[in-house]
């Protein structure tokens, strides 16, 4: 494999705010990776710092093999698609997708034959001659899609590009846009807010905070081993549990705070306090011998999963049986021990 | 229709009050004296019968006694002349400036503001300002031009036949700049900032997005600006008589002036009165790009 996008130190400064810390990032060709964390980390700046629409501080960036640093957006050679869409209310659709073809000096007869391809792959069609202002938002969705496709790019760009679509239709957007990758052979970088969208679309998903990289990895090995309580808690829904345990003086036992013990299949440094995360979804009603009880403070229930969560709002827990049982119920719960994360309650590192 | 205005009513009279007196305030300020000169524009009128309102009927004979006058068509070749070169310069210069003033740099807006003050000065002051300017013995533009090496000897551009028309274009082109670039201004704080992102990376550069993101953007703004810069330019007075007076022999005189000096200096009520109201229909046409052109808006 080799890198479409390489980012090296890249540090990035508004003022005195500090965006980018020595952000560091190889992206594959072919791949895609989504970057995800939550508002204010920096991942669209990172973004825009690869379109060339942010100027970045220091550090070195080069797509497909060519440093880019200085190099202005329109030599790049890249696309992007904008949560607002961004297309230019003045054209039709047509002249929307033939835009950048136009400027490069394309013949009329060959843009326009481009253009009905384009329309073609992303259901257009019947579009062309509209303006955008008479389109739906998931129609205006795939004109700048359409407008990113067809100038064959070293790279696709998206920034938020379904915030702005109802839940029912970013379901189906998440799999054309994936589908749409798959064909084209891109290579993509994708930014979101929305952890499912990251999991669900992505080769690889970089989860950042407050400019850095807080982990990298392909999706299941980040919801697997989340090497820190930040990441463990933003992949995943909904959310992990995250308790206040300690470790027994034998270091294999952890220690609840109501004094429920539950063997670990590891050995840890004994006599420490840690905080332990458990995915609601890896955690039963108890056939056999419970781990730990708690009481019922709410269920709630989608018909497909049933939600109960503690009645200290501490602990959720996640089952597809429907529940029969009722609030104020005191219930067993068992978890495998080997699905039990533990991090440093300081650090929040995982231990 | 008959919805329309019982939505409207609130029972008690008091809406027709507030209407009628909008009414009577616009018929008695705008619309009687609009009909009053348009009747005059068809009437013998003299000394003696200005006080009525019932007049000999003339039929056209005023409309051919002003296209047959000698100065007729000096005045509109330098109405022309200040009414075009005027709104380009206005125009050229205020998109250049808001342009300038739409990059962020250190104290633009507070530049910008500055630029303001063109427009709350009154005309016949910014008129005697540019006179001193343009004054051919002792004025300023002369030494500046003559050190520069620009001219050899002494243009008066006041009493120049040649430069007369021109000398009052320049202070007019000042005087407009500021209304220009503001409303231009505005305009272009409406595009999104995104679209030229999109366009920079569709690869346009700087020359092809003005041409294919901003002037379009802009289509209805632009419209305004132009028409009320052309009614802008036809109700420009105050700077005639502080500059040259129509003079020297007309070649300074616009529509507007000659209006003027046919009602208030000769006394001609009926010629003045036939003059505005053949620039009445030039801004009547004006007002119909505008109404069009704001009718028109493209916004996402």
């Amino acid at each position: 494999m080799t890198a479409q996008i390489e980012l090296s130190h890249i540090q990035k400064h508004y003022g005195s705010f500090h965006a980018l810390k020595d952000v560091s990032l190889r992206i594959e060709k072919g791949s895609f990776v989504a970057l995800v964390g939550p508002s204010g980390c920096g991942k669209s700046t990172l973004l825009r710092s690869i379109a060339g629409l942010e100027t970045i501080s220091s550090g070195e960036l080069s797509i497909a093999g060519k440093t880019m640093t200085g190099v202005p957006p329109r030599h790049r050679d890249i696309a992007m698609v904008f949560q607002s869409y961004a297309l230019y209310p003045h054209m039709t659709v047509e002249e929307n997708l033939t835009y950048s073809l136009r400027l490069h000096g394309v013949g009329k007869a060959e843009a326009k034959a481009k253009a009905a391809e384009v329309a073609q792959t992303t259901g257009l069609s019947q579009l062309l001659p509209r303006y955008p202002r008479q389109l739906s938002g998931g129609q205006r969705q795939r004109v700048a899609m359409g407008r990113a496709i067809i100038r064959n790019p070293k790279a696709f760009l998206f920034d938020e590009p379904l915030s702005n679509l109802d839940a029912a239709l970013r379901v189906q957007m998440r799999k054309e846009i994936r589908a749409l990758h798959d064909r084209l052979g891109a290579t993509s970088v994708y930014v979101t807010h929305d952890q499912i969208e990251a999991m669900t679309m992505a080769d690889w998903v970089v989860v950042m905070r407050d400019g850095i990289i807080e982990q990298q990895g392909r999706p299941l090995d980040l919801y697997d081993h989340p090497v820190n309580r930040f990441v463990a808690g933003f992949i995943g829904s909904p959310a992990m549990n995250f308790v206040e345990a300690q470790i027994a003086e034998d270091g294999t036992t952890l220690v609840l705070k109501t004094g429920e013990r539950i063997a670990l299949p590891r050995q840890v440094e004994p006599n420490r306090a840690v905080t332990a995360g458990m995915r609601p979804e890896n955690l039963t009603i108890a056939n056999g011998p419970p781990s730990f009880h708690f009481t019922i403070g709410n269920i709630e229930s989608t018909g497909s999963a049933t939600y109960l969560t503690s009645d200290d709002g501490a602990l959720q827990l996640v089952q597809s049986e429907r529940a029969n049982r009722a609030v104020g119920d005191r219930v067993g719960v068992s978890i495998d021990p080997a699905q039990i994360h533990l991090f440093d309650p300081q650090s929040g590192k995982r231990i | 229709m008959g919805r329309f205005f019982a939505g409207l009513r609130d029972g008690v009279g008091f809406d027709i009050l507030l209407v009628t007196v909008a009414m009577i305030f616009l018929v008695a300020m705008a619309g009687l004296p609009l009909i009053y000169n348009v009747l005059m524009s068809f009437q013998q009128v003299d000394m003696f019968t200005l006080g009525s309102f019932i007049r000999p009927f003339a039929g056209i004979q005023n409309y051919i006694d002003v296209v047959r006058a000698p100065e007729f068509w000096l005045v509109t070749r330098n109405t022309v002349i200040f009414v075009f070169f005027s709104m380009a310069g206005q125009f050229v210069l205020g998109f250049a400036l808001a342009l300038f003033f739409a990059q962020n740099f250190p104290g633009a807006s507070t530049i910008r503001g500055l630029f303001l003050v063109s427009w709350v000065m009154p005309g016949l002051v910014v008129g005697a300002i540019w006179s001193w300017i343009l004054a051919g013995d002792f004025g300023v533009l002369n030494t500046i031009l003559r050190n520069l090496g620009i001219i050899q000897s002494t243009v008066f551009w006041k009493s120049d036949p040649a430069f007369s028309i021109w000398a009052v274009v320049i202070a007019n082109i000042w005087l407009g700049l500021a209304f220009n670039m503001l409303l231009l201004s505005v305009g272009l704080a409406a595009i999104p900032r995104d679209l030229y992102e999109a366009a920079e990376l569709d690869g346009a550069n700087a020359f092809q997005r003005f041409w294919t993101i901003t002037l379009p953007m802009m289509r209805s703004t632009i419209g305004a600006v132009l028409s009320l810069g052309l009614i802008g330019t036809l109700q420009q007075f105050d700077l005639f008589p502080a500059i040259t007076e129509g003079g020297p022999a007309n070649t300074s005189t616009v529509a507007q002036y000659w209006s003027w000096q046919m009602s208030f200096q000769l006394y001609d009520f009926a010629k003045g009165a036939t003059i505005s109201v053949m620039m009445l229909v030039l801004v009547l046409f004006a007002s119909i790009i505008y109404v069009r052109s704001t009718r028109h808006e493209v916004r996402g």
